[in-house]
């Protein structure tokens, strides 16, 4: 039976993923000036302890995952709420939380368990019921309190992130058009509620983050210096080690959020490009076992990981090419950072294990 | 029927599903084509830029060396201050933020229009000076109101301070922006707008007290603007200066010396050359020169015909006056012209060539023989013992006792002095020597002239038993005690000098027994040298040194002293311009100085 589900593994999926993480390692041991420190052996360690997780996330029982996929998500929330509080209690404006040693970010890893509590929500549910609009206050809450918590930290990128992520699984669900019009009119009414409702101090912290003039030297200007790293890769690049280093030094997230502008220094439009279609054809495979899943949770966990892994792609991409504001969102795979991977890398897992239970009839136990 | 329900609500899913892969297909095509666009099709323009960004080297000056006096007590150092300046580019309107600022400074209009006109010129980054060396109290008039003020920077900058203000003026100098000349220096050729030493010692140790500098590399955009630091290699402070100089006695002998319009005193250390304190009046303040705009300051000191800035320690020339009788003495004594015991009869008066040649003493002091001659000073002995020795062999003692020379002092611009001679006179004035000329120099007048400096190398010698002493201004821990050359010929000569240089301050009749102490001994020298020349019927008017003569036409009055008269420790040279005569104007501020050095024990 184990066996089995090694044979039925997605190995395609996989070995995408192990090229982007090596692209990752690369990038990021240049960005260090070619040195393996501090950057690229810690995230090579991370990607293969992340790795096994996966495939151990893989081949447990499906049963079990939609079983415990609630308790998860509010073991998640508690997390984020405890970010909230430590930051109250005066320390600032804090998204990290250690647990054992480590330094984690509950807004990632909520991320998942958003997809996973509304593919267990949905599928629990009977399709007739779906129109109903009492069957829309469990998603909404879902999706809000997080949402919430993780804009009053202040972290507008994955906020926003989160919410069009609910927004999209919920479309996949099949919940009407129309509702979602009517969530943006609600919306839009309650901001200057919800702006009540925090704190001032929280308000401070959003309007200090909405204020341009907080930041002198101005996010154009990164842009700009983002735009002439890239641009002057031209369409081979200058060569891996040979990018000049010099406008990423004062882009403060190099390692992070600007990885992709140092591929795109080194290995050119080729490169860029490279990554972009290995991203693309993940988000087909997942799209692929969720059209093949015979049953919801299945359908709507795997549409949910590819649009997941589509929104840090698509918001990371159109950052560092100036289509979008600066906001602090990573390159999955690519980019520095442990939270960020452990969050992708349990997704993958999930995304895996429903393509090998594709086609399991009954999930409830 | 459940399973039809699930089929069609698994067709709404598939449609929706189909529908958002072509979303997100649409956006990545978007970032397909914006990366075209940015890496292929504007790729040379970005490539341009690129190389625009280019590397600049900034120099960091380093901060100049502290001068400080022998107890390590700083009389050059560096303070803090603090400039201002207007950045364009954070305030919205500079008009309202010079406005704004006009509330807690006074900004003339005239400046405020040539900011804002200024501020049009340059890039908008580019930082506009203000005010410079802000003081505290605006400082905090400013801190406090920050919030009111916007497009401001204070930047923080270090300027030279003297503590001791005009104290050590003569000796220290002034920094000041270096001149085309200057900058040559290749210690300072990086650093254009480094303050350099212009005068005395902060000239004379420029190249330690500068330090090196360091550099910052850093990176600059196409338009000027700082975008990151590469490197930086910090600049290194000059070397600190430890002076001999002793800030409490110069501060004593300023103030005593200052109840006279114009004069200098010289003290230093016989045993190891030390020069302890060298005063000059009038004086100027470094600081004051130093602060812009520094014109009126200037004019003030251009236009003072005392000339506040001439250094007299080492630029004033001086007849030594009877203080050169010593080196006729030992010229005497060593060539044995005369001995001890033999004496001259002086009646006023003596008679040479076709003239008279007076003695100070209108009614002679009667038989003198050397001892008692130098005791009261009698100038027709030295008339007697010139025309035996002839100014030649007077000038060979002269110089080795230290006069008509230039030292290798760090103090810039002294004056060599002059020692007359035959040769010299035939070299400088083409003429020949006439025998009357030796009568004149033998009493320290005529061609004879001195700085109180070499006056007081001259007395150290002397006091030391003929040791080539050579004063020195920089603290050398480790030699208290010299080991100079000894001049073993004067031994004998400076035996028999030393005692009547004691019968001078210590015996009655002495020109100096008014000044005598009696908590310490010491030995001296008067001089009154002569400025104006005395016409015949002044000198005929019984009391013409009693009637009180313009300031400019009075004597200069002299002393030269050492303490304690036995084993010798401190030398010291007094003249005061005008002063009257030595006796009664010098003398009295030596044995002060003595007096002061003994009561604070001196090392």
């Amino acid at each position: 039976m184990k066996l089995n589900k090694f044979l039925n593994l997605n190995y395609l999926f996989i070995f995408i993923v192990i090229l982007l993480s090596i692209f990752g390692f690369a990038a990021l041991y240049s960005a260090a000036d070619g040195n393996l420190n501090p950057w690229s052996l810690k995230h090579a360690i991370r990607f293969i302890i992340f790795f096994l997780m996966m495939i151990f996330i893989a081949i447990i029982d499906i049963k079990f995952i939609y079983k415990y996929t609630y308790y998860f998500f509010i073991l998640c929330l508690c997390l984020l709420f405890s970010v909230e509080i430590i930051g109250t209690l005066g320390k600032g404006a804090e998204r990290w939380i250690k647990i054992f040693g480590f330094s984690i970010q509950p807004s990632e890893i909520i991320k998942v368990s958003i997809v996973l509590a509304l593919a267990k929500f949905y599928h629990s549910i009977k399709f007739d019921n779906i129109g109903r609009i009492s069957y829309l206050i469990i998603p909404v809450t879902i999706i809000i309190i997080p949402f919430i918590l993780v804009i009053i930290q202040p972290d507008l990128g994955t906020s926003f992130n989160i919410l069009m992520l609910g927004i999209i699984v919920m479309f996949t669900a099949g919940v009407r058009i129309w509702k979602f019009l009517l969530g943006f009119v609600v919306f839009v009414v309650s901001l200057p509620f919800m702006w009540n409702f925090i704190k001032p101090y929280q308000q401070k912290r959003i309007l200090s983050f909405l204020d341009p003039e907080s930041d002198p030297l101005g996010q154009g200007y990164q842009l700009i210096q983002s735009k002439i790293a890239l641009g002057s890769g031209g369409f081979s690049g200058k060569g891996f080690l040979q990018g000049s280093q010099s406008y990423l030094e004062y882009l403060p997230e190099k390692q992070t959020d600007f990885i992709f502008t140092l591929i795109g220094e080194e290995f050119g439009f080729l490169g860029t490009i490279f990554i972009l279609v290995l991203f693309i054809t993940l988000i087909m495979i997942s799209i692929y076992i969720s059209i093949k899943s015979s049953h919801l949770f299945g359908r709507i966990l795997s549409a949910g990981v590819g649009t997941n892994l589509f929104l840090y792609v698509v918001l990371n991409m159109s950052m560092v090419t100036g289509l979008m504001p600066v906001v602090g969102i990573p390159l999955p795979l690519l980019s520095y950072g442990g939270t960020a991977m452990l969050s992708i890398m349990i997704s993958f897992g999930l995304l895996l294990n429903a393509d090998i239970n594709y086609n399991l009839k009954k999930i409830e136990s | 029927m459940f399973y039809s329900k699930q089929k069609k609500q698994f067709q709404i899913l598939n449609r929706r599903t189909f529908f958002l892969t072509l979303f997100k297909l649409g956006f990545f095509s978007v970032i397909g084509w914006r990366l075209f666009n940015i890496q292929i099709t504007n790729s040379g323009k970005y490539k341009t830029l690129s190389k625009n960004n280019q590397i600049d080297v900034e120099i960091l000056y380093p901060l100049r060396g502290l001068i400080k006096d022998r107890f390590g007590i700083p009389i050059a150092k560096n303070i803090k201050v603090f400039d201002l300046y207007l950045v364009p580019e954070r305030t919205n309107d500079i008009e309202l933020s010079l406005k704004h600022l006009s509330n807690f400074i006074d900004i003339s209009f005239k400046k405020k229009r040539e900011i804002i006109l200024l501020s049009k010129k340059v890039k908008k980054f580019e930082k506009i000076k203000v005010f410079e060396n802000l003081d505290w109290k605006t400082l905090e008039i400013l801190e406090a109101n920050k919030n009111h003020l916007s497009g401001i920077e204070l930047i923080q900058d270090y300027q030279r301070i003297y503590p001791k203000n005009e104290l050590f003026s003569h000796l220290l100098g002034y920094v000041n922006k270096p001149s085309k000349i200057d900058l040559r220096l290749p210690y300072i050729s990086q650093m254009p707008s480094l303050n350099i030493g212009q005068q005395g010692i902060e000239k004379s140790f420029n190249e330690l007290l500068v330090g090196l500098p360091g550099n910052r590399e850093i990176e600059v955009n196409s338009s000027g603007r700082i975008i990151r630091e590469i490197s930086k290699k910090p600049s290194i402070k000059g070397k600190d200066i430890n002076l001999t100089f002793d800030h409490k006695l110069q501060e004593y002998l300023y103030e005593k010396i200052s109840k006279h319009k114009a004069g200098s005193i010289v003290v230093m250390d016989i045993k190891n050359g030390n020069i302890l304190s060298m005063v000059s009046v009038p004086t100027f303040n470094s600081n004051l020169i130093i602060k812009k705009p520094n014109i009126n300051y200037w004019n003030s000191l251009l236009e003072n015909s005392l000339s506040p800035l001439t250094d007299r320690s080492v630029q004033g020339l001086y007849s030594p006056g009877s203080t050169f009788k010593m080196i006729v003495a030992i010229a005497a004594l060593k060539h044995k012209v005369i001995s001890f015991e033999k004496k001259f009869f002086c009646e006023g008066k003596i008679e040479f060539g076709d003239r008279f040649f007076h003695c100070w003493k209108t009614k002679g002091h009667g038989n003198m023989n050397i001892d008692l001659a130098i005791k009261e000073s009698c100038d027709v002995f030295f008339y007697n013992l010139a025309i035996k020795i002839g100014i030649d062999k007077i000038a060979e003692v002269a110089k080795d006792f230290g006069l008509g020379q230039i030292y290798p002092l760090e103090i810039p611009n002294q004056k060599k002095g002059i020692v007359p001679s035959k040769q010299w006179k035939k070299d400088t004035l083409k003429e020949s020597w006439y025998g009357g000329e030796t009568l004149i120099a033998a009493i320290g007048q005529g061609y004879v002239l001195t700085t109180p400096l070499q006056l007081a190398i001259m007395t150290s010698r002397i006091a030391s038993g003929g040791k080539k002493i050579i004063p020195s201004i920089i603290k050398d821990k480790n030699i208290n005690n010299q080991n100079f050359e000894l001049m073993v010929k004067y031994s004998e000569p400076l035996k028999i000098i030393q005692k009547s240089m004691f019968k001078v301050v210590n015996e009655q009749k002495g020109t100096a027994f008014k000044s005598r102490s009696d908590s310490f001994q010491f030995s001296g020298k008067t001089g009154t040298s002569q400025v104006k020349k005395i016409t015949l019927e002044e000198r005929e008017s019984e009391d013409f040194r009693k009637i009180d003569i313009e300031w400019k036409s009075r004597d200069h009055a002299l002393f030269v002293g050492y303490m304690p008269a036995t084993d010798p420790k401190y030398a010291i040279s007094v003249v005061i311009e005008h002063g009257g005569s030595g006796a009664s104007t010098a003398a009295p501020i030596a044995k002060e100085a003595f007096n002061f050095i003994k009561k604070n024990n001196l090392s």
